[in-house]
């Protein structure tokens, strides 16, 4: 019925004793505190909101087990800002209102923080389409789509775009 | 919506655990691949298990490979991977097509060939993609037989497969044509990449420029799930490719042989509509990737 675990969770290890059937998002948000995850939609995995990255790619964590993530690399949305200073997506949302209530921003940026180290100079119409998967319910996207393209802009003038966490 | 109690979890390395963890658990176990559907089924108590066994470790079962004249796809395989993989697909197109435009960005990162093939959701675009790349389907029943399928076999119905309890698909391949041969698929839904209200894979393998030696046509969005349109096919091994009312006349075929069913957003003559487009543009794309072969 429970199993013990270590997760690698942005750079820190945690070793905890889970039930088997406990989704990876509540482990990430109760037992580990990291309430920057959201869970929107009931686990029902629809709305994106609870993104994170598991081993460097974008997973919903209401879609898998905490147990399928033993041994593995998980980086939330707490893992992308270093020594306090915001990553570019992070302080492009906020520059071009990519967000409103701020409950879709995590999976969001999660999402789009893998999508950019795959494609650094996506267009308009990649971006719309790499953020399927993410439901918000303010914007109306627009200032989301303008957040990742700046983003993009300004990781692609600095190099190469900022490894995740972990 | 929650998972009900799991006893165990367990995550083998190879095929031989697997199957070793599948009987020790007495016949209450499940494998699980990517989880993108087992997972909603589980949440929604559809279904429980006593063991789950995750198979994302058994490398065996991971990869696109095109070598002696086969392509390999291992049930692991992400669909992510398989839309990359188009240089390795061959005349296999449709499936990475297929795969880049399932779900969503994290969809993809998870969800496997296999896992769609042996759910066989009803508008799911794999076993269409598949079924008109005329794939065999390699399973290792619960016993230990080795058994390979035509994928016609396999796909027998919505949620419904030829593979029983314990039964493990290990992968599907199709042969490498003599001739130049493509394939494509799209669909077309409600909104974008989301389940199909309609999609169309066609197969061709070209005598000639402006003739076919072999093709295949499979529509999806019907009510019995994916189906070859045979009329459809037959017109196009003795059409004139390079007439396009030649053409015209496979795509018609096609959605009149079509029983399309009216939804709650779509109607059954929108869906004949969406079939007849759709076959048209995937010969077209088909015929155009075989073409590029020629010398």
């Amino acid at each position: 019925m429970t199993r013990e675990i270590s997760v690698t969770v942005n750079g820190t290890v945690y070793r905890k004793q889970v039930p088997v059937r406990l989704l990876l998002v509540d482990f990430i948000r109760d037992v580990l505190d990291l309430t920057g995850t959201h869970q929107g939609c009931t686990y029902e995995g629809v709305c994106g909101a609870c993104t994170v990255q598991l081993n460097g790619e974008a997973v919903k964590s209401c879609m898998m087990l905490a147990v399928q993530a033993d041994g593995q690399q998980v980086t939330t949305i707490e893992g992308l800002a270093r020594n306090g200073v915001l990553h570019p997506l992070q302080k492009a949302f906020k520059e071009h209102h990519g967000l409103q209530c701020g409950f879709c921003t995590s999976g969001m940026i999660m999402n789009a923080e893998e999508f950019l180290r795959t494609n650094p100079r996506p267009t308009e119409d990649e971006i719309r389409h790499a953020l399927i998967g993410n439901i918000c319910r303010c914007t109306g996207y627009q200032g989301i789509v303008a957040a990742v393209s700046a983003a993009a802009e300004e990781m692609s003038a600095a190099g190469t775009p900022a490894k995740s966490g972990s | 919506m929650y998972p009900a109690s799991i006893e165990q979890y367990h995550r083998p390395a190879t095929v031989d655990e697997a199957r070793a963890a599948y009987a020790a658990a007495g016949g209450e176990a499940m494998y699980i691949a990517g989880g993108m559907s087992l997972m909603q089924a589980m949440k929604s108590r559809v279904l429980s298990c006593r063991a789950l066994i995750d198979l994302s470790q058994v490398s065996e079962l991971r990869g696109v490979e095109n070598s002696g004249g086969r392509v390999r796809i291992g049930a692991m395989t992400r669909y992510r991977a398989v839309a990359e993989s188009r240089a390795a697909l061959g005349p296999y197109q449709a499936l990475a097509d297929a795969a880049d435009r399932v779900g969503d960005r994290q969809v993809r990162n998870r969800g496997t060939v296999g896992g769609s093939l042996s759910w066989n959701f009803v508008v799911a675009c794999t076993p269409v993609a598949a079924l008109a790349c005329g794939a065999s389907v390699s399973i290792l029943r619960a016993d230990g037989r080795r058994e390979s399928l035509a994928i016609d076999d396999f796909l027998q119905g919505p949620m419904t497969t030829a593979l029983s309890e314990g039964d493990l698909l290990l992968g599907i391949e199709m042969p490498v044509p003599a001739n130049p041969a493509s394939s494509a698929y799209r669909k077309w839904g409600v909104v974008v990449d989301a389940l199909p209200t309609i999609g169309v894979a066609v197969f061709v393998e070209l005598a000639s420029a402006s003739s076919c030696r072999n093709a295949r046509i499979a529509v999806v969005g019907l009510p019995g799930g994916p189906a070859r349109t045979p009329r459809a096919e037959a017109r196009l091994k003795a059409a004139d490719l390079g007439d396009p009312s030649s053409l015209a006349a496979c795509a018609k075929a096609a959605a009149e042989e079509c029983d399309t069913a009216a939804d709650p957003w779509i109607g059954a003559s929108y869906k004949s509509h969406l079939i007849e487009r759709l076959c048209l543009e995937m010969i077209g794309t088909a015929v155009r990737r075989a073409r590029s072969q020629m010398s």
